[in-house]
């Protein structure tokens, strides 16, 4: 493989520490951490979506939050275009930012509800100065328009609680996009939005991906969802990868038993397909004290007794050097 | 056919806001049978949930039933007094929730909810007969009966919409009506509620409406699925018929958006549009500015909800 990297990510830990009342810390003296990414490594490529799925608790915000160091890394290293973001010093790291833009589940809690939706939309220009007063207007309305929200001159002066949830959504995108960034961060951006509107901001994103170069980390519970926008996906379980690969490799054909489950999981839009492959017991375990081992062991059905002793590495998969997978198993 | 459990005439319900009338159910229809699950799905905004709602009387001031009739055997629920409403509703019709969390009683255990839930309909049953059937009941919903005492908050979220459920059943309801009850739920922990409220659902010949967004989850458990667009029933078939050749041109798009994991094409298609806004809607059918097929008449005159095929209801001038 000779596509570059734009993201690597090696040996990603974020722990935060559970807050305890005074006697309780008196009485214990021992200090408990939430594992929320518990030593991670992936790497996404220029020009490629790569999603990050799992379930709640499952660590895949934390990732997208430290990939922009909204929080800081317990231990690990995050490596945009060959920088190590971990070196920079505040104000290089501000500066950087212009590179790597978020979108989050909800248009709403993100957007301003005092700033036009234009003004919001062009802020980020005025903060990193690239641009203030008519130039910023044209180029915000130029924006809108290659989002689709239209009538853009309209549009400008309308404040987020005045646009649809969709129309929103489409402006949180614009925003992201007004410096050019190379990386966005797409966390559950579709989420909240209804079917029907759910597919013309897929291909939306898409398509702004091609015009403007980007590469997209993709954050998302939605596996059905992933399956259209994605190019590779990594499965994510209790602060852990679990396996990565390609859509393909991932979807056709699953090796870690917790991603065929959560595959089987999905429910199907079709009356005849209704499932009959049983679901795992119990659900997600504390992540304050993730169980040894193989952290789905407790809840594996194939699990053998080097599962709850050992935690398997990602490995590839045989025969298949882009499939990794942590499973002692295969 | 069994016989009929629920049945709604020409229900309409009105919002009225300051810019305006909101009619968020328009002259709804429908009729539920006993032991089946009739699925009620449709975007946010659709009037699903609201007329969920307005079954059981439960609408949120300003909200009000402008017209119609609700039938539950054979009363007409429009008539009763508040206090007649009150006994049936928990021991007759039953509501699960999208969120257990704001639902359960964060103070009390979850053995009080059960037993008050209980003994508030029953008084004569004594609290220990009704602890004792607490404990069965958990045990049916795969719960382990030393959790009967815990309190809602040491309970995962799986579990309390286990508990939602089993409060439900804890007096035989005649009628279930569940909205969104597996949304705020993992899909793993979706797909078992799902498994038991199917497993449940069987045992005991429970009839439930399913009110959800999710197509999957409707076709997972539905017998029956009724489509609401802006307020409007527009289509109403057995589960089977409706997603392999759905009838109404809004039905065909919405199947044709979801995103199906099973299924190798990667393109969605897109319906384009989004729904009105109802304090203005379009005259005419509804749907018609977003429809590939709509005609003339589509514009200025609404089509009624007709027998297409027997046991097949669309509200589509198509189908003239």
């Amino acid at each position: 493989m000779t596509e570059q990297n734009l993201v690597e990510v090696r040996g990603l830990k974020k722990w935060f520490p559970v807050q305890k009342g005074f006697i309780e810390r008196l009485v214990t003296r021992q200090r408990q951490f939430v594992h929320a990414v518990d030593g991670v490594d992936f790497e996404i490529r220029c020009g490629e979506v790569f999603g990050l799925a799992g379930e709640s608790g499952s660590g895949k915000t934390t990732t997208g939050r430290l990939i922009l160091r909204l929080v800081e890394p317990t231990e690990g290293s995050i490596t945009f275009d060959d920088v190590d973001l971990a070196a920079l010093s505040d104000e290089e790291m501000r500066r950087m930012r212009q590179r790597m833009q978020a979108i989050f589940q909800d248009p709403f809690a993100s957007m301003n509800p005092r700033m036009k939706c234009g003004d919001a939309i062009g802020h980020s220009l005025e903060i990193f100065d690239v641009a203030k007063g008519e130039e910023k207007r044209r180029q915000v309305l130029e924006m809108m328009k290659h989002v689709g929200l239209t009538p853009a001159y309209i549009l400008y002066d309308k404040y987020p609680h005045q646009l649809s949830g969709g129309q929103r959504q489409r402006a949180v995108i614009a925003r992201a996009l007004m410096l050019h960034p190379d990386l966005i961060v797409a966390d559950e951006p579709i989420a909240m939005a209804d079917v029907s509107v759910r597919a013309l901001l897929l291909e939306l994103m898409l398509q702004l991906k091609q015009e403007f170069n980007l590469t997209y980390l993709f954050i998302t519970h939605d596996l059905a969802t992933a399956k259209y926008i994605c190019d590779r996906i990594a499965i994510m379980y209790l602060g852990l990868i679990c396996e990565v690969g390609t859509l393909e490799q991932v979807y056709r054909n699953p090796q870690h038993p917790y991603t065929q489950a959560l595959l089987a999981a999905v429910p199907v839009p079709d009356p005849h397909a209704r499932r009959t492959a049983p679901m795992p017991k119990g659900e997600i375990p504390s992540p304050i004290t993730p169980p040894p081992g193989c952290r789905f062991h407790p809840r594996c059905p194939f699990a053998e007794q080097v599962c709850s002793q050992e935690p398997p590495l990602l490995r590839p998969v045989p025969g298949d050097e882009e499939h990794l997978v942590a499973c002692h198993l295969v | 056919m069994s016989e009929p459990v629920l049945q709604i005439h020409n229900l309409s319900v009105d919002y009225p806001t300051h810019v305006g009338v909101v009619r968020a159910v328009d002259d709804v229809s429908l009729t539920v049978y006993r032991g089946e699950v009739l699925g009620l799905v449709g975007e946010s905004g659709c009037g699903k949930s609201t007329l969920g709602m307005a079954i059981l009387r439960l609408l949120r001031p300003p909200g009000k039933i402008a017209g119609g009739e609700i039938v539950f055997d054979e009363h007409n629920l429009l008539g009763l007094d508040d206090e007649a409403m009150r006994r049936l509703r928990g021991a007759h019709i039953s509501m699960i929730f999208q969120d257990p969390m704001t639902c359960l009683n964060p103070l009390q255990r979850i053995s009080d909810h059960v037993v008050e839930t209980i003994r508030t309909h029953q008084p004569e049953v004594s609290e220990q007969e009704a602890r004792r059937q607490a404990t069965e009941l958990i045990d049916r919903l795969g719960i382990m009966a030393e959790r009967l005492d815990d309190y809602p908050h040491q309970l995962s979220g799986g579990m309390r919409q286990r508990i939602m459920i089993g409060l439900a059943l804890a007096l035989n309801a005649d009628l279930i009506i569940a909205d969104e009850p597996t949304t705020s739920l993992d899909v793993i922990v979706e797909a078992q509620f799902l498994d038991l409220l199917k497993d449940l659902q069987r045992r005991f010949n429970l009839t439930i409406v399913l009110i959800t967004h999710n197509i999957g989850v409707i076709a997972e458990l539905s017998d029956r699925v009724a489509v609401m667009y802006a307020g409007k029933l527009v289509e109403l078939a057995d589960v089977y018929p409706l997603f392999d050749d759905p009838l109404h041109p809004y039905t065909r798009g919405l199947l044709n958006s979801v995103p199906n994991i099973s299924l190798t094409e990667d393109h969605l298609q897109i319906m384009s549009g989004s729904p009105p806004d109802l304090i203005n809607p379009p005259p005419g059918c509804k749907f018609h500015p977003r429809c590939p097929r709509a005609m003339d008449r589509c514009r200025v005159e609404e089509p009624p909800v007709k027998e297409v095929q027997p046991g097949r209801w669309a509200a589509c001038w198509l189908y003239e």
